[in-house]
């Protein structure tokens, strides 16, 4: 009962004190006196005050949004999936909107607005296909959801792949994207945030308010129909809104790869089973882990600036290991398999 | 107070039938128990109820209205169900999960009402686990576990409750204590209990009335005096079985082979 209050409060204190580390601390950080300002004013007056503006805080608020949508879709998935390695980047999400963008840019030159529903579909469209994959593959023989994963993988193999060749044909328009296609959140795509923001704030509405009946479907589908829920209905709209949130969070900066993966599991042991408590609490922590990767991009190799998919790709690879050898691996789990 | 009625139910998984053609009317106020051997058809019959099975003909009707027709959250307040088997994610606390029971009559951006907590307090100190709402329920033990589903179900709080063999995993004592528990239920609260159990004495020591089913179809039915004889045990379990009153109720003794009884 305790967790309940204090871990969410800690993470709202955590939150913003990764939000004042990044817009105030870091090598050729602006003076704190020229970062308040430009906050207060909203204006910027002096070249500080307009770096604050025009860079800092737009990569802090596009972090702090692709951290939290990415969470909180890893969140869902893994409950309604059943399988702890379930995120937008095992499922084909991401690398399905990843493609619809370079497809539409490359082949058909569509612009910013265009790219945010190139990249909605292709979300949902990966996801589909995966699917598809799972069921080809037997996935009612699959109560741990293991074949979609595998079907996952296969499928982003393949969506990256198209998306490299469409890269390579064209070595004009290579160089634009080659930085967006790994996860990079950098202030010139902020206009894509302003255009796209509301998409992921409806999706979180929604997964708020199907919280509690997404827990009981965490019971098994018949203990959640016999208590009320309508399974197929929260199931269909809980993922759309999943997948829709995740593909918002690629359209604005790429496919940031990993936090839906391992933030659920972090979060779980604080925040318990129950989604009411553990989504919110995913939202916060995906947030606060994109900062300080971010602030990691962006200050670990000074002079250099890392691309934050990067960096959270590094970080991801251990904890998907320790992940499956946490849950696949382990002596006990073994025995039920 | 609901009455609820099945008529010339067929239910299968896959092609084969699991129930044929069974009829049955399931009075407010009363404790019938489903019993049979195993793979009879009790565990589907009240599958079929919840309307969790694909392949279904006939009708279950509640109050004379299809419960088709009804919506799983108007259902939900009126039937609860507890299933055979249940399995809790790690880290939910039986306090959470005796909460999820009133889901049905939360609205979506609402919590609990202060009745419905008084309520889940009470669920908890019937089945003896008040102390133990801050514990994750995989923690617990087998029989504290069932007992936490079955407190969840009580939180539900609804006229009909259906058990699937409730008291599977309990100890003999809390076998009796939770019978007797439901059995209080049912003659202080009005409520309808439909219950599969296995054991026949514990069936005629809680049990109005008692449905046997064989091979799909209910070979016999009605109050537990009339119905639980020698002759219908041995129709239903191919078995001999004497069937004596003891201290005003009904005691079901198997007939052992005299070679293979145990030495005294």
């Amino acid at each position: 009962m305790r967790n309940r209050v204090l871990f969410p409060a800690a993470l709202v204190l955590l939150l913003l004190a990764a939000l004042a580390i990044h817009l105030f601390v870091g090598r050729n950080a602006p003076p704190a006196a020229e970062v308040m300002a430009a906050l207060l004013n909203g204006e910027a007056e002096s070249y500080d005050q307009s770096v604050v503006l025009f860079q800092r805080l737009p990569r802090a608020l596009m972090a702090i949004y692709a951290g939290a949508m990415t969470a909180a879709a890893g969140c869902v998935l893994q409950g309604l999936v059943r399988n702890p390695l379930a995120s937008p980047s095992t499922l084909g999400i991401n690398s399905g909107a990843t493609l619809a963008v370079i497809f539409g840019v490359f082949l058909l030159d569509i612009r910013i607005e265009t790219q945010g529903l190139a990249a909605l579909a292709g979300a949902c469209g990966g996801f589909l296909a995966c699917l598809a994959v799972a069921r080809l593959a037997g996935r009612r023989n699959d109560p741990r959801g293991l074949s979609l994963i595998l079907s996952g993988a296969l499928v982003s193999m393949l969506l990256v792949g198209a998306t490299n060749a469409l890269l390579l044909s064209d070595p004009m328009r290579r160089a634009e994207f080659l930085g967006w296609v790994s996860g990079n959140i950098n202030h010139v795509y902020i206009d894509r945030l302003s255009a796209f923001w509301w998409i992921g704030a409806l999706c979180l509405l929604t997964l708020g308010m199907l919280s509690r009946a997404l827990t009981l479907i965490l019971l098994g589908r018949e203990k959640a129909l016999s208590a009320g829920v309508n399974v197929t209905a929260v199931s269909m709209a809980s993922l759309t809104a999943a997948v829709l949130g995740a593909g918002s969070a690629v359209a604005i900066c790429g496919p940031i790869g990993f936090i839906g993966l391992v933030v659920p599991h972090l979060v779980r042991p604080l925040a318990g089973a129950n989604i009411s408590l553990a989504l919110p609490c995913c939202i916060l922590s995906g947030a606060v882990l994109c900062l300080f990767a971010d602030l990691g991009a962006r200050e670990l190799f000074h002079p250099y600036v890392l691309h934050t998919g990067l960096v959270l790709d590094l970080l991801g690879g251990l904890a998907f290991a320790i992940i499956v050898k946490r849950f696949y691996l382990s002596p006990d789990m073994r025995e039920q398999l | 107070m609901s009455s609820l009625t099945l008529s010339n139910i067929t239910a299968s998984y896959g092609k084969t039938p699991v129930v044929t053609g069974v009829s049955a009317a399931f009075a407010a106020g009363r404790l019938t128990v489903l019993a049979g051997p195993n793979g009879c058809g009790k565990s589907t019959l009240l599958r079929t109820i919840m309307g969790f099975l694909p392949d279904i003909r006939g009708d279950v009707s509640l109050d004379g209205q299809p419960v088709t027709k009804i919506g799983r959250r108007m259902l939900a307040r009126r039937i609860a169900y507890l299933a055979q088997e249940s399995s809790c994610p790690d880290y939910m606390t039986l306090g959470e999960l005796v909460e999820l029971g009133g889901y049905a009559r939360y609205s979506l951006m609402g919590g609990p009402s202060d009745r419905d907590r008084q309520l889940f307090r009470e669920a908890l100190e019937t089945v003896g686990l008040a102390d133990k709402a801050h514990l994750p329920v995989n923690t617990l033990s087998g029989g504290q576990r069932q007992r936490a589903w079955i407190a969840m179900v009580l939180a539900q709080d609804t006229d009909i409750v259906l058990m699937d063999e409730p008291v599977n995993h309990l100890d003999v004592k809390y076998q009796y204590a939770v019978l007797s528990l439901v059995r209080a239920l049912v003659r202080n609260h009005c409520k309808t209990v439909i219950m599969v159990l296995h054991d026949l004495n514990l069936a005629a020591a809680f049990a109005d009335d008692i449905i046997l089913m064989k091979a799909g179809r209910i070979l016999a039915s009605g109050p537990v005096p009339s119905t639980v004889t020698s002759e219908n045990v041995a129709r239903v379990f191919d078995l001999e079985a004497e069937v004596f009153p003891r201290e005003g109720r009904l005691v079901f003794l198997p007939r052992l082979p005299s070679s293979e009884a145990a030495s005294p």
